[in-house]
């Protein structure tokens, strides 16, 4: 029989219908997992070393980049499992200065390291949202948040409207002009030429919108100002 | 954080005793440090699940924080369900599983135990302190409630419950969702009810509509529970939960295939549910879909490796269902299973040596197995080693007696088989559930996939009766007689036929001839038989008509 033959189920040519996003898919939950091992052993050796790496702008650096990598990979399978209609929101009730206070932990010694201020000013409330989802949105959030403030980053949670409002805050530059919207970006506007591909901002949006209580859903909002006067991100939860 | 509060928690954490379990070293350092840091003082450290569960049962421990991946053997989940069956650890005792990312998703849809919290590597000091110091509060909150559910005194339970919703708005959750729990046990479903209504009223949560499928279901109200979970899932389609309250509603609504097919997707999306595959299995094997069966069994079998759940019944289940698989088929396919159900056998048989019974339980499959492949000399050798065991059929446990029965018809020794049935049924005349496998048994004593084409034909006979086509009905009754034809119902169906074509050409005495045989072919039938009645009065009626 011909190799070429194509009802062969043997043809080398067939095999290349493989799903690829799949294999794409599961080749990032490898890299991802290990960076997970990668950030672990950074912030034991940043304990072990504490004098000699102390303010170790190298270290941060190290530390600031995998973070940013390994956010990107759980944010690319966030939106994987969105086109697989495979990702629903588990929305149940927290205590939100809790939750904002574990996410401040997450960050806390990379923050003492790079000398960034991280404070919370929430509200005593409750919110319904997808802990794990949110999770991902303000990991992102903040990491942006850490690359273009100067000096201070604020955590915010208050009650406008109905809708939980949680901001990230900053007192660098802020949003440059074309990103301060309130819309989706769709995930067409993506622009892989240009460096900044907004992709964590499609994905917050995404989380945002999974999150509805009757004819209301959630939503993203960018802007400047705020008390620290520079950008501000908001996500809107129902 | 001010100094003082800072103190009160460090004494908290100074107070409680620690477990730490992760098969790496470094880990369970680092693990102890932060903890210290922390302000605990009396900290476990363990390598592995057999030390985790030897220290749960000689020492009290508060909180665990558990590696899911431990490497070989027992992983964290199992630890998780041991500690908690065994009620090794109290239900005020915290179990914080430790996982990467990826297994967050394995260990999620676990059908019985959740952990109270999971921890994501990476986890740094400052992670560590405010999620534990978080649940440490919320444990002192919520200990005097869960201390009376330890005891099992739910009505103190309820009125702890109840006094701290005001007060505790901040575990309101928590309260809702155990106040529900706590109602349901005590039986008080209306008030079960009310507390999940009132949360949907507020917002759609997921928690709160399965609990009130829950409730529903406990109430029989079936067909809506099927339609608010079928709601749910479409919604959610990873709440695991939903799958399994879905599928006993449709059960209990009499749509078994249905059911099946939604275990079948929810085995899809969590594969490592013990307990759902065991449902599966069962389910699939009385719709007759035996290779379903066989996988699920099969997936059983190998999830019990290392659980609290593992039991010898799983692979007494799996050897049956691949032994109902291969019978008659001596293709490839079938030899395989066959083979597999005899690997599996031993296996049990080693597994599990001292239970009683199981050598008895396994040489029975063995030989039917052997018979299914026309290896008769072997069927006859399986059943001679156990012949000590096999000489009092009348003493022998019930389940096994059946089974044996079952052997013997496929061994072609008809009589003694239905002689052991019919002693069974009298033994057993209170077992509702034992009986109606004896009926079945002697309705059908074949294969499935020759019980499935005879009952393709009673529906067939049965349909063409009511509408009347009584040739055709007794033509297909006929058909299916002659692969079952001790069955009851069916030899009883086609008297009636007889019967009614009798009365429209009267002066066939032919057709009473052939009432009389079949009526005949019953004459064994036990008492405890659910046709015994119809039998008796059509026996009348024929009498009757005869004089």
């Amino acid at each position: 029989m011909s190799t070429r033959d194509q009802t062969n189920p043997a043809n080398p040519r067939e095999s290349q219908s493989i799903d690829f996003s799949m294999v794409l898919a599961s080749a990032v939950h490898d890299m991802k997992n290990s960076l997970g091992m990668l950030l672990n052993s950074l912030d034991e050796l940043r304990q072990e070393q504490a004098s000699s790496i102390g303010e170790s702008s190298r270290f941060n650096t190290v530390q600031y980049e995998a973070e940013r990598m390994h956010n990107d990979l759980v944010q690319l399978l966030g939106i994987y499992r969105l086109g697989e209609n495979n990702l629903s929101a588990h929305i149940e009730e927290h205590f939100v200065p809790d939750f904002l206070s574990e996410h401040m932990a997450r960050h806390t010694p990379l923050l003492d390291g790079l000398g960034i201020e991280l404070a919370i000013e929430a509200d005593d409330i409750n919110g319904f949202f997808d802990e794990d989802l949110l999770t991902g949105v303000l990991n992102n959030t903040i990491n942006n948040a850490i690359r273009y403030t100067r000096s201070r980053i604020k955590l915010t949670a208050i009650e406008r409207e109905g809708f939980l409002v949680i901001g990230v805050e900053d007192d660098g530059d802020g949003y440059p002009e074309n990103m301060q919207h309130s819309g989706t970006p769709s995930f067409k506007s993506l622009d892989f030429k240009s460096g900044s591909t907004s992709l964590g901002l499609f994905f917050a949006s995404s989380v945002a919108q999974l999150h509805s209580e009757g004819d209301q859903t959630g939503s993203i909002r960018l802007h400047n100002g705020g008390s620290l006067g520079g950008g501000v991100f908001e996500i809107l939860l129902p | 954080m001010t100094d003082s509060a800072d103190n009160a928690i460090g004494n908290t954490f100074a107070k409680l005793s620690y477990l730490v379990v992760d098969d790496f070293e470094n880990f369970r350092l680092s693990m102890r440090q932060m903890l210290r840091s922390c302000g605990a003082d009396k900290i476990e450290l363990v390598p592995n699940a057999s030390a985790a569960i030897q220290y749960c049962s000689y020492n009290h421990v508060d909180v665990v924080l558990c590696d899911y991946n431990l490497g070989e053997g027992k992983n964290g989940q199992h630890i998780l369900e041991e500690l908690r069956h065994k009620k090794l650890l109290k239900r005020a005792s915290l179990f914080l599983m430790v996982t990467a990312e990826t297994s967050k998703e394995m260990v999620m849809g676990a059908r019985e135990y959740q952990p109270d919290a999971y921890l994501t590597k990476p986890i740094n000091r400052a992670m560590l302190e405010k999620r534990l110091s978080a649940l440490i509060t919320q444990r002192s909150a919520l200990l005097p409630i869960n201390r009376e559910i330890d005891r099992e005194n739910y009505p103190e339970a309820i009125s702890l419950c109840l006094q701290a919703l005001p007060s505790k708005p901040r575990y309101k959750t928590w309260l809702m969702k155990t106040l529900a729990d706590l109602y349901q046990q005590v039986g008080d479903f209306s008030h079960a009810l009310k507390i999940y209504d009132d949360v949907l009223a507020q917002r759609d949560l997921s928690w709160a509509r399965v609990g009130r499928g829950k409730i529903l279901v406990a109430n029989q109200a079936y067909d809506e529970a099927v339609t608010t979970l079928r709601d749910l899932i479409a919604k959610h389609p990873d709440y695991m939960e939903a799958y399994d309250l879905l599928a006993e509603a449709l059960e209990k609504q009499g749509r078994p295939t249905q059911a099946q097919q939604v275990l079948e997707k929810a085995a899809e999306h969590s594969p490592n549910a013990l307990m759902r595959h065991k449902h599966l299995a069962t389910l699939a094997a009385s719709n007759q879909d035996m290779s379903t069966a066989s996988q699920a069994w099969r997936q059983t079998v190998t999830l019990g490796t290392h659980s609290i759940h593992d039991s010898s019944e799983h692979y007494l289940a799996l050897g049956q269902s691949l032994s109902d698989l291969s019978e008659g088929d001596t293709t490839e396919e079938g030899s395989a299973a066959a083979d597999e159900a005899l690997t599996i056998l031993r296996r049990m048989e080693k597994r599990f040596a001292d239970q009683e019974n199981i050598k008895l339980r396994s040489r029975i499959v063995q030989s039917r197995v052997h018979a299914g492949q026309g290896k008769m000399n072997e069927a006859q050798k399986a059943l001679e080693s156990i012949a000590d065991e096999l000489g009092d059929a009348g003493l022998m446990d019930p389940e096994a007696g059946l089974d044996y029965a079952k052997t013997l018809f496929r061994l072609g020794r008809e009589n003694e088989a239905k002689a052991l049935l019919t002693e069974l049924a009298s033994r057993c005349q209170d077992d509702p559930a034992l009986l109606q496998k004896i009926e079945n048994l002697l309705d059908e004593p074949v294969g499935f996939r020759q019980k499935l084409r005879a009952r393709s034909l009673n529906r067939d006979g049965i349909k063409a009766f009511e509408s009347g086509e009584l040739d055709e009905a007794v033509m297909t009754f006929s058909r299916a007689l002659e692969i079952v034809p001790s069955h009851a119902a069916l030899n009883l169906n086609l008297v009636q036929v007889l019967m009614k074509k009798y009365q429209e050409t009267p002066g066939d005495r032919d057709l009473l001839n052939r009432c009389q045989k079949h009526l005949a072919q019953l004459s064994g039938l036990p008492q405890q038989h659910r046709q015994y009645r119809r039998l008796v009065s059509l026996r009348k009626k024929l009498e009757g008509m005869m004089s």
